[in-house]
């Protein structure tokens, strides 16, 4: 349900940019700041996700085609063509637009499933493709050697967490308005709203498309920090690991997408102290999870909170 | 040609088997089970594990694979899905999920990351209307087949059958005439997995056997299963001809390379064609 | 005057010791390696075992200059699965917070080649021993102030094991055995995409005919369709590159289908000295290049062998030759530098000539160990009978006659 947005949330949002800061210029090694970054990038890939698919309920098992899209682009312009990689904070959202609008069209009006699996596979496709035309994409081990943008890893790192910060205002603003409404009410009965007149078809797509295009931006934002694009950012994998992300944040909140990105980034890290049994012990908190935790971890947790604030 | 009708044969029947039991599960139980390609590489482990370890026969080994695994997945329906399916599919969608990153983890922490090795069930070369093909590769053909039809016995002939099939039809009018739901959900899980499971002995002595040996194998049952039409037996079967033929086809006349990419962009055809896949939501024969 | 001499005497010392203690301090502070690899893997798992046993050896006898060799790890991650990401920061961890003083490590090269401008940034020295891509150390002719960290210790890079291929398809499989159509199978990596063609064009440009060179996926198991493609086509000899992809799986497959035409080439799971017992003896007369061996490549090989067999119970694969040289590498680097700063020591590392448990290594002006007689070489080595290993190319190091798989009766 739509909550409407109070001061307090504003208030929160902003303390939490002011950690996110402040936090690496105090304790900030490379590590961290590299950590947080990658952190950042996966926010913003959980929010644009929950977009689309947390509002409407039509899962995308595809949302790394507009990663890959967005990344290779940026590697492309870069490394190909020698161009600064400023130009790839629009063409690769640009360029992740146009995936979205060419996987749109035929797969939008698939019902269940049918979308979900059908984006999979194309993001699949696109990992093979990468991988058989080598000469051109560098095959798996990818496009090396990218530009830095900034000289500065943290003042890259600031660069990023203001892209992720514009991507969570825009979104939640928009899940907020009649937009999000709308959407949300295609969750719950598409049929009606059609027989109400409205063009669903359009709304999907145009939605879709938002989703792809801060989707591509963080590609973009990514392959700047990796300094490496390769075909691992087309993989199932990485879509799966999102909608974990998203899931453990809450689902169609936007804000816990991106806390959950951060959170389970940050504890992948922070699991290296068990050494072969990361994954593992990894494995078993998003068990926990998502056994004890139906709505999330994150948001949940938010609205308790503020529910006993005035 | 004769190379390409045998050598498909035998992956369309390796893939049947592991489409059917995926399919069962969503047609009955409404389950995209991700754990699925776990119960195929459990089967492999099992029987490796079995075999080199405990040094039990073959024969035997592979059939106390499959019960093992069989009963595994009744154990991850009991306490993982059943509680949270009254919650939302999405949340059995990503606990099935974890459990197949749980069960690799297992895998890699108990085996090693090093392919193991299964002794083949037969080890002569067969010299079939001018194709060498192995034993084992005809054995899991045959073994296919036969898991098929039994199954095809058990869902038409038998009231436990009878009573799935009521299941995936209508599963409140199922439980008014008496049927248990949850545990036919139980039982199906169980036939799934002891499926995939024995898809997983047959192949292990001629294929890979690596903790991550699940993920194809899943993805491609996941395509076959839609494309065929969720929740349809006889359209995963066909559906898995239509994979399995095409990527051997493929394989032989243009190049391996390209057999895996066709078979996924297949499905992305057939999906944008067809949505609801050749037989939409039929589970009966 | 008498009182006061005791005291200046005691604040001289005191003095004196508060400048001397904190840089004799300074000098017996260990001296960090970090190793960042696979650590699931048993490439990574000999490579960190190896780096292990190096630096116990050296600590046992008092350390470089005084100073004692410490170990750090740092996972690599399943490069599969999570890309490079996991690599990066295990590398921005050992150097910006573990503080490490060299890097010796790397497996894939995708991850290792997304994590050299990392290590470039952070300054430290990077001592490569699993991945073989040359465009890794191509950087260090690119961008010589930035990457001249850079070193490849291991193994010998993919370029160079090409040109060893081509010596031994021209060499080898034309001038002594004859033969005059071969095909050629590798799997999609980039490396193995960029060496297919040369070895092409190397081998018909010496004469012979190849019907067939393709790739396959990583991830296929079932090699059925080629080898009937390769068995239609009249190849007498089938040379194969397969290095992530399910060697066990081929092997097996050829086995079991009897397939009439022999294989060797890359395979890098096949140098695995369990490698024979894993497939239940069918990888009999496959061949494929080594880097270490139990073989006297230099008087050190074989007890070196030994001893890490008697100290972890298993036998060491490719990564386990290059980290043990590495470790005694950058010691010997440190001893001639007469310090442990980086640039002191990159300037030492140039001028390496060890021989290690490999060959003799020296690095040229990409940092690449040199490779050919009398420096570290590719062997090709035959599974014989009853799994012995015969080291059957280059003429010069060969101790034994190539043999044909069990079915085919003459070449």
């Amino acid at each position: 349900m739509t909550e409407a947005i109070r001061h307090i949330d504003w208030i929160v949002a902003l303390a939490a940019l002011g950690v996110l800061a402040a936090g690496p210029s105090l304790f900030g090694t490379s590590y961290v700041i590299g950590v947080l970054t990658v952190a950042l990038c996966f926010g913003m890939w959980a929010a644009s996700w929950d977009f689309m698919s947390g509002l409407t309920g039509r899962e995308n098992f595809g949302h790394s085609l507009f990663i890959g899209a967005g990344a290779y682009t940026a590697g492309f312009l870069n490394v190909k063509f020698g161009l600064s990689p400023y130009w790839s904070l629009i063409a690769g959202p640009l360029v992740a637009v146009l995936f979205g609008i060419a996987m749109g069209f035929p797969t939008l009006r698939l019902k269940g499933p049918y979308f979900a699996l059908a984006m999979l596979s194309a993001a699949a496709v696109m990992q093979s493709l990468t991988i058989i035309f080598s000469e051109y994409t560098g095959g798996q081990d990818g496009l090396n050697g990218l530009d830095p943008m900034l000289d500065s890893t943290l003042a890259y790192y600031y660069l990023t967490l203001f892209f992720l910060a514009l991507t969570a205002v825009i979104l939640k603003l928009l899940a907020n308005s009649s937009w999000g409404t709308l959407l949300r009410a295609v969750r719950g009965d598409e049929a009606s709203c059609e027989a109400a007149g409205i063009n669903v078809t359009f709304y999907k797509i145009v939605s879709l498309m938002i989703s792809a295009a801060f989707a591509g931006l963080g590609g973009v934002l990514y392959a700047h920090y990796q300094l490496q694009v390769g075909p691992d950012l087309f993989a199932v994998v990485l879509s799966i690991n999102i909608i974990i992300m998203v899931y453990v944040g809450g689902m169609g909140s936007i804000y816990g997408p991106i806390g959950g990105a951060i959170l389970l980034n940050v504890l992948t890290e922070a699991f290296r102290g068990f050494s072969e049994y990361r994954l593992w012990v990894y494995t078993l908190v998003l068990m926990f999870i998502v056994y004890f935790m139906p709505q999330g971890l994150i948001a949940p947790l938010w609205r308790k909170i503020r529910a006993i604030v005035p | 040609m004769i190379q390409i009708l045998i050598y498909g044969a035998v992956i369309s029947a390796i893939y049947a088997m592991l489409a059917v039991g995926f399919t069962l599960i969503f047609g009955v139980a409404r389950i995209l089970n991700l754990a699925h390609g776990s119960f195929y590489a459990l089967g492999a482990y099992a029987v490796y594990a079995l075999t080199a370890e405990a040094k039990l026969p073959l024969w035997l080994a592979a059939i106390l694979a499959v019960l093992l695994v069989a009963l595994f997945g009744i154990l991850i329906e009991r306490v993982l899905v059943r509680p949270l399916r009254r919650r939302s599919m999405l949340a059995v969608l990503l606990i099935t999920l974890a459990v197949a990153l749980m069960v690799e983890q297992v895998l890699l922490l108990i085996f090693g990351s090093e392919a193991r090795n299964v002794p083949s069930f037969v080890s002569t070369a067969y010299h079939f209307l001018g194709v060498d093909v192995s034993g084992q590769r005809l054995l899991a053909l045959a073994a296919g087949i036969l898991v098929l039809g039994g199954l095809w016995v058990f869902m038409q002939h038998t009231k436990l059958g009878a009573a799935i099939l009521a299941i995936s039809q209508d599963a409140e009018a199922a439980q008014y005439v008496g049927i248990p739901a949850d545990r036919m959900y139980s039982i199906v899980m169980g036939l799934s997995a002891g499926i995939a499971a024995a898809a997983g002995v047959l192949v292990a002595p001629f294929q890979t056997v690596i903790p991550g040996m699940g993920l194809l194998p899943l993805v491609k049952a996941f395509a076959i299963v839609v494309v065929g039409g969720l929740g349809s037996i006889p359209g995963s079967i066909l559906g898995a001809l239509l994979l399995g033929y095409t990527e051997t086809f493929i394989a032989f006349k243009i190049s391996i390379e390209w057999s895996q990419i066709v078979s996924v962009a297949a499905v992305l055809i057939a999906l944008i064609l067809r949505p609801t896949g050749f037989f939409g939501k039929r589970v009966a024969f | 005057m008498k009182f006061k001499l005791p005291w200046l005497a005691a604040a001289a010392a005191g003095a004196f010791a508060a400048i001397a203690f904190p840089a004799a301090a300074e000098e017996t502070k260990p001296i960090k390696i970090g190793v960042n690899t696979a650590i699931q893997l048993q490439v990574g798992r000999d490579a960190i075992d190896a780096v292990k046993m190096a630096v116990d050896e050296i600590n046992a006898n008092g350390g470089v200059l005084g100073r004692k060799f410490e170990t750090l790890v740092a996972d690599e991650g399943e490069a599969a699965s999570e890309g490079p990401k996991v690599g990066i920061a295990a590398v921005n961890k050992l150097t910006g917070e573990d503080h490490v003083d060299v890097l010796i490590g790397g497996y894939d090269s995708g991850v290792t080649l997304g994590e050299l401008p990392h290590i470039a940034r952070a300054k430290k020295i990077f001592l490569g021993i699993g991945s073989a891509s040359p465009t890794i150390q191509q950087k260090v002719k690119d961008d010589y102030d930035h990457y001249k960290y850079i070193f490849r210790v291991n193994p010998i890079n993919s370029a160079k094991q090409a040109n060893g291929l081509i010596d031994f398809i021209v060499g080898k499989l034309k001038g002594e055995l004859e033969y005059s159509k071969i095909s050629i199978i590798g799997e999609n990596a980039k490396w193995v995409q960029d060496i297919v063609p040369a070895l092409k064009k190397g081998a018909t440009e010496a004469g012979m005919e190849v019907p067939i060179a393709e790739f396959f996926d990583v991830q296929t198991a079932d090699f059925s369709p080629i080898f009937t493609k390769v068995k239609d086509s009249g190849s007498q000899y089938l040379l194969i590159i397969i290095s992530h992809a399910a060697s066990d799986v081929f092997v097996k497959q050829w086995y079991d289908a009897k397939v009439p035409v022999p294989i060797g080439g890359i395979d890098v799971k096949a140098q695995d000295a369990n490698f024979f017992k894993r497939v239940d003896g069918k990888a009999i007369s496959e061949v494929s290049t080594n880097f270490v061996l139990r073989a006297p490549l230099t008087e050190k090989t074989v007890g070196w062998w030994d001893n890490f067999v008697k100290l972890y119970g298993r036998a060491p694969v490719y990564t386990a030759g290059g980290s043990y040289d590495a470790v005694y590498i950058y010691a010997d680097a440190i001893k001639r530098a007469g310090s442990a700063e980086t640039d002191a020591v990159i300037k030492a590392l140039e001028t390496t000539d060890y021989v290690g448990v490999r060959g003799r290594v020296q690095f040229d002006a990409l940092h690449e160990v040199k490779d050919g007689a009398g420096f570290v070489n590719e062997l090709f080595v035959q599974w014989q009978q009853d799994g012995n290993r015969v080291v059957i190319w280059p003429r010069e190091v060969a101790n034994g006659k190539m043999i044909n798989p069990p079915w085919i009766t003459q070449n």
